[in-house]
Parts: C-alpha cells; structure tokens; sequence
C-alpha cells in the first residue's frame, strides 16, 4: 500500500529533527544554520515536504480504519452503499401513509427482498418530518431500499439534500412543479447518487413534460390521486401511456396498481416496471404479507 | 383570523429551529406579522416544527399569533390539514395544482377544522379557472413564484394585474403575494391591492437585521 511507502520518508523527516538537535547541542551558530539550511531544503523542494506532511495525515487516516474491527467494515460498507433501482427488474413499491406504528407493523411482516421498496408517505414526512424516514430505515431490513415521497415542488436543492442525508434511496418531485424546479431536482438527486421520481399526478400528458426537461429523471410515475379516485370514479390510471413513454425515453414506470395481484399484474403486463400500492397496506396490515408473497412468486 | 381590511405581512421561515428561534426573539411584537413555517422546514421538523413556531411566537407577542402552515397539499388533504391544525396552525395551503377534488376536499377539512384555507397559485397560469370550478371559495389566495423559477428565469413576473380582477369578481377573498423581495416590491403589491405580502429571502439572508427590516416592512403597511 502507499501508505506503508510514505512512513519510511516520514522517518526520515524525524531523523532531520534530531540531527538539528544534536547540532544546536554542539554549537549554536551550528545548529541556526542548520535549520536555515533545512528550511532552504524545504522550500525548494515543496513537494518533498507535501509529501511529507500528507504521510503523517495519512498515517492518522489509516490508523483510524485499522481500529475498527474487519467484520464491522463489511457492514459499513453495505450501509454506506445506496441501493439503486435496476431496469429489467420488477418492483413492488410499498407506500406507508398511516403512522409510524403501523409502519413498523406492516414492515415486520413484509418478505425479505430487494424487489420491495418501501415508501415513508407524504403525510408521514410532512407529520414527523425527516425522522419518519431514518425511522422507517431502521425498522426495515438492512440494504432495503426507501423512497421518500416529499412531493417536492420548490426549493429542491434544499429538500433532496435533507432527503438523502436522512437516509432515502430515492426522492419524489411533482410533474406539475415548475419546470426550473424539476431541472434542478433531477440534478442534486444526481449529485446526492440517488434515484429521482417525477411524480405525474395531475399532469394530463406526461411526455409535454419529460419534452421540457434538461436531463430524464431515473422513474416517472403515473399516478392518480386518492381524493380524485375516491370522489369520481371514471377517472382511470393511462396504462397505454406507459409503452408511450418507454417508448421514446430511457426511463423506468411506475404505476399506481390498486389493489389485488390481479391488477398489479395487469400493470406489470403493459409494461409497468414498479407497481405502487397503498390502501390495502393503509387498511390492515395482514392481507401485506399476502400480497407481497404472490407478487414475487408471480411476477418475475 | 385574519381581518378584510388589515393588511398583513407573512415571514416565511424556511431554515433550521435553532435560527428560527433566534429570528423570531428579534421580530417586533405585531399581530399585523404572520409566521409562515415553510415546506421544507414542515418536511424537516414535521409538525413538531409549527408547534415550537407557535410556542415562540406566543411568548413574543404574550398571545396566541396567527402561524401558516406551508403543506402544500397535493393529494389527501384531510389527514394533513387534521394533524396541522391540531399542531396549532391557524391557516394551510392547499397547491393549485393538486387536483379540484383534493381542493375541495381540502377547504371543507379547512372548516371543520376551524382554520384558514389558503390556495397557493404557484405555476397556475390561470387562477380564474381553478376558482371557477370551486365548490366554496377559500379564505386566501395566494400568487406566487417559485424560488427555483426566481433565480433560472428572471423574465417571469407575479401577475399583480390579477389580484383586481380576482377581488372584483370574489370581493371576498383574501389575496397573497409571494416571491417579491425588496421594500420596492412590497409597495408595489399593496399599491396593487394585495392584503398579505409574504416574504422571507431578506430575513434569510440577514438574520441579524431581523428586527430593523420587519420594522421598515410594517411602516410601509400603514
């Protein structure tokens, strides 16, 4: 290693302290100049002394990682690493909206697998603040991968960075957001390594705005409110428009997917790569377990 | 609640408590002065954060003060609205954007909660169309620029025109400027009509001028 290289020149910087010492022992005009030469030495050759200088930080660096134990690296290094979202894979995207209780009690019966994501909900964040989410990481299995939904409409800079220190592997913007908004979103979510969602609710064509966008975001969701679905029921999720938009841009869909296996699985079937779902799951906590199991036993 | 013919002026505070706390010890005591907890500082803090801006505020003005809870709801209204009123807010907003069942549902919730709905207009580009397809009107409107939109693109402008047109035809609504500045733009948008102005770059960047800007900005209501 590099480091075990720089302590012999370290050495030898030490040996040049001594030898200054012993001079100024023998005689003082001596030792001043001495030290006059060895400054001289230095700044000449500034490299040298960088080196120098950078070994013993390094050596502090490195002694510091030699303390902890070899076991605990591995999982540092696993809660360190983000999670991101793989295309060709199918995920099952869990939103938690009720409380933190039930959270846990949802997430205590969910099935280990890297196929789930779960969702800290907007209520969640906007009722517990960013806590919700380091919460909700800590009650999940290790390496899961969590999705803040922030829904973020302004100040995105400031929200994505409070997200992703918080400990989320994606964060959620709003399609209807202004575009400046959405831009500069897609770009800290980058900056911070996690996935960036455009969340389309409300957005009546979703490629008017993918067209307007500097860089894609990694997810696009097509989503139908709640309030919406449950005070007029015609409105229906577009699933054509998912093969609309896989069609022309590199991105992942996900849809909002109801509430059995039967129409996720129609979701799945028109090209959705994540299917979101959230009543059954804010409803009772026992069907989860059940739902979650069929989906990755079905669907592939 | 918020008077017809007052006008107001709304500090947003969108960074961390411990500043908030700071700034809010240097503000003058006035009720014409309405405490906005920002989004970010909601989804931060969550409601714990609009209970400690209420508690602050309280012990400066030694009575309850009027706080607005920035949640910007986009869908499920009713459960946010519940949970901010009961933090203490006395006001919500609601995005124009969200769809007019969210809205509806929200200024409902808003009124059986006993607080005030406020409807941010933000990136709206008609909010005569959104009010028409109202059920009941809100309490508030609010015009508004993104900061994001502010700094990328300084052609756009708050269309102060508006706040006329919609007070002619809704005399009773209430209507808020966001996005303006400097005491400039403040004149500028009570000489339009506005009744609350709201501010909050000024303080953000100045937190130890607190003080002296919330009194120059409470000369010029007068």
């Amino acid at each position: 290693m590099k480091i075990r290289n720089n302590k012999n020149q370290f050495k030898s910087f030490n040996f040049i302290i001594i030898f200054v010492f012993i001079a100024f022992s023998i005689n003082e005009t001596l030792g001043v100049i001495f030290i006059i030469g060895a400054y001289i030495f230095f700044v000449v050759n500034q490299e040298t002394f960088n080196k120098l200088y950078l070994s013993n930080y390094l050596k502090m660096t490195s002694k510091l990682e030699d303390d902890i134990p070899k076991d605990d690296l591995d999982i540092l290094k696993i809660l360190s690493k983000k999670v991101r979202l793989q295309k060709r894979k199918k995920y099952l995207h869990i939103a938690l909206n009720s409380t933190l209780e039930e959270a846990g009690e949802i997430i205590s019966q969910l099935p280990v697998s890297d196929r789930i994501l779960i969702e800290a909900g907007t209520p969640l964040i906007k009722i517990y603040g960013t806590e919700a989410i380091s919460r909700i990481k800590a009650l999940a299995p290790i390496g899961s991968y969590i999705v803040a939904d922030n829904k973020c409409t302004d100040l995105a800079a400031r929200e994505v960075e409070m997200m992703a220190s918080a400990g989320a592997n994606a964060s959620t913007c709003l399609g209807v957001a202004p575009i400046e908004t959405i831009d500069s979103f897609i770009d800290e979510c980058r900056k911070f390594n996690i996935d960036s969602i455009i969340d389309m609710i409300n957005v009546e064509n979703a490629l008017l705005v993918l067209k307007k966008l500097k860089k894609l975001p990694d997810v696009v969701m097509l989503h139908r409110g709640v309030d919406e679905t449950e005070l007029s029921t015609e409105k229906q999720i577009p699933l054509y428009q998912i093969k609309q938009i896989k069609g022309s841009y590199d991105v992942l869909v996900a849809v909002a997917g109801g509430d059995t296996i039967k129409e996720a699985q129609r979701a799945i079937f028109n090209d959705a790569d994540i299917v979101v779902v959230w009543k059954n799951f804010y409803q009772s906590s026992t069907e989860t377990a059940e739902l979650a199991k069929s989906f990755l036993k079905e669907i592939k | 609640m918020l008077k017809q013919q007052s006008k107001y002026l709304q500090i947003a505070f969108n960074s961390s408590l411990e500043e908030v706390r700071g700034m809010i010890a240097m503000l003058p005591a006035s009720e014409k002065i309405i405490i906005e907890a920002g989004t970010p500082l909601i989804k931060r803090y969550g409601m714990n954060g609009i209970t400690a801006l209420k508690n602050w505020w309280e012990e400066k003005l030694k009575k309850p003060g009027y706080i607005v809870a920035d949640l910007k709801c986009m869908d499920r209204g009713s459960r946010e609205v519940e949970a901010a009123a009961e933090a203490g807010a006395s006001a919500a907003t609601c995005l124009g954007l969200a769809p007019i069942e969210t809205i509806n549902e929200f200024i409902k919730e808003c009124e059986k909660a006993g607080i005030d709905s406020m409807i941010d207009m933000m990136n709206v580009k008609f909010p005569f169309e959104i009010l028409q397809k109202l059920k009941k009107l809100p309490t508030v409107i609010v015009l508004h620029r993104g900061v994001d939109e502010n700094e990328k693109n300084r052609e756009k402008q708050i269309p102060l025109d508006q706040i006329h047109r919609i007070k002619g035809t809704y005399g009773k609504v209430l209507i808020s400027t966001a996005g303006g500045e400097t005491t400039r733009d403040v004149v500028k948008t009570f000489f339009n009509d506005s009744d609350i102005v709201v501010i909050w770059r000024s303080f953000y960047e100045a937190p130890g001028n607190t003080a002296k800007l919330a009194q120059d900005f409470l000369k010029l209501l007068k």
